[in-house]
């Protein structure tokens, strides 16, 4: 059978270069599609990636800082004793046997027993006597209702002072944001000796003093 | 291969980098409970609970002679004291703090299964609050008040007795509601197997205090 002649029918030819240009086309097209998808799908990934970047440093904007707290090494101990300590207020040390019972004073309370409760895992919030009576109430307001003491001290280096044990923050009022994060962290936190133990059934602030107990008033 | 496979190869490929961007987000977070959890919340209330049972318990062994209450007393002391140590341990574990942001009870006031719990509508306070369960004071259902615990210090002999079952009674009923909710809201086995004990623990107590206070002569609480 006598192979076909290579045809040079000029109808052929110009079907090959139109299929040829089509083929092109059709590629051009695929080509087109695929940067598309490519582009489409790595914007997604970057949306992603920054969306949860976004969340991220919101929220650690959004945090206070407790880069303010003051850590110090205390000494644990029971004493009868009246201690010096080394910060105003006491930020942990040796103490008395008894501990405070948790709650909100009207009036100073003893150093030595305040310690104590702090070793349990309370925090002590303290303020300055003159601070108006409108932001007492806002401190009261912040209180949780155990593991607790609030208390006027005098001769504080700031309006408010919150510490527990081993560590101390000075606040610039009743409205200073890191107060409640600061109760957050360190109340019954791990800087504490003796989490959980008890912070009622030792004194309402009589022991040593000589004074009629004051009582913790009626906690929020 | 065609640019057509090509191109969906690629963004499949891409999409499944975003895939296991997200999944492995999902996946390699610890799983345990979060700060806002019901079972954060759970373990967080539920010691302030308890630890107010224990002061009361000890309050009173320190006041009768009684051999029955003050088993009944040590009783509650200990394994109060015990479980709130699991439930600090607990949120240890899971990386929390132990003091949480908002009000007390607000993980009650979640999705529950249809239970109404400690609903807003016994308490005559807005439902879907964590803070419409709470008493007038702020108190969670159940805890005695200041002035309660200071009558109960005050009292002696068979008015403290009294007095303690009573509160007792109030305070074991609103921690059953408790363990009863997160019995709802949780799978979580260490977390489930505490609440049954909590159920059936102070459910028996209940009646027990019941019989205390009958042979007290007193009336039931």
């Amino acid at each position: 059978m006598p192979r076909p002649t290579r045809t040079t029918d000029s109808k052929a030819v110009t079907a090959r270069e139109k299929s040829a240009a089509l083929r092109r086309e059709h590629e051009a097209r695929e080509r087109r599609r695929t940067r598309l998808i490519v582009l489409a799908a790595a914007l997604v990934v970057l949306l992603v990636a920054g969306v949860v970047t976004f969340a991220v440093l919101r929220e650690r904007a959004n945090r206070p800082s407790l880069a303010g707290v003051k850590t110090y090494t205390v000494q644990q101990g029971h004493t009868a004793k009246a201690v010096t300590y080394a910060q105003t207020p006491p930020a942990g040390g040796e103490h008395d046997p008894v501990w405070l019972n948790c709650g909100i004073y009207p009036s100073p309370v003893r150093n030595e027993n305040a310690v104590h409760s702090m070793e349990h895992g309370a925090v002590w919030v303290t303020y300055r006597p003159d601070l108006p009576a409108a932001d007492v109430d806002k401190l009261k307001a912040a209180m949780p209702d155990t593991y607790m003491v609030l208390s006027p001290y005098d001769g504080l280096p700031a309006p408010v002072v919150a510490s527990a044990w081993g560590k101390q923050l000075y606040l610039t009022g009743a409205d200073d944001p890191r107060l409640a994060v600061f109760i957050k962290t360190y109340r019954q936190g791990p800087q504490a000796p003796e989490p959980g133990a008890s912070c009622t059934g030792g004194t309402d602030g009589a022991s040593g003093t000589g004074q009629t107990p004051s009582g913790p008033g009626v906690a929020p | 291969m065609t640019t057509g496979r090509r191109a969906a190869a690629v963004a499949l490929a891409l999409l499944a980098v975003v895939g296991a961007f997200l999944l492995g987000g999902q996946l390699l977070r610890p799983a345990t409970p979060s700060d806002t959890s019901a079972e954060a919340g759970f373990a967080r209330d539920m010691q302030t609970h308890h630890n107010q049972a224990v002061e009361m318990a000890l309050v009173v062994r320190e006041k009768s002679t009684e051999p029955v209450l003050r088993s009944v007393a040590y009783d509650i002391a200990t394994s109060q004291s015990q479980q709130s140590g699991q439930m600090f341990a607990w949120l240890t574990m899971w990386g929390l703090t132990q003091t949480g942001s908002g009000p007390h009870m607000t993980w009650m006031s979640g999705s529950d299964g249809g239970h109404e719990g400690m609903s807003g509508a016994a308490t005559g306070a807005p439902a879907g609050a964590g803070s419409g369960m709470l008493l007038p004071d702020g108190r969670m259902p159940g805890m005695a008040s200041s002035a309660d615990l200071a009558r109960l210090r005050s009292a002696t002999g068979r008015n403290a007795e009294v007095l303690f079952l009573r509160l007792m009674v109030v305070h074991h009923r609103a921690g059953v509601v408790m363990a009863r909710a997160i019995e709802q809201r949780t799978s979580r086995p260490e977390v489930l197997s505490l609440a049954r004990s909590v159920v059936s623990a102070q459910t028996s107590e209940i009646s027990q205090m019941d019989d205390l206070l009958s042979a007290r002569g007193a009336a039931a609480a």
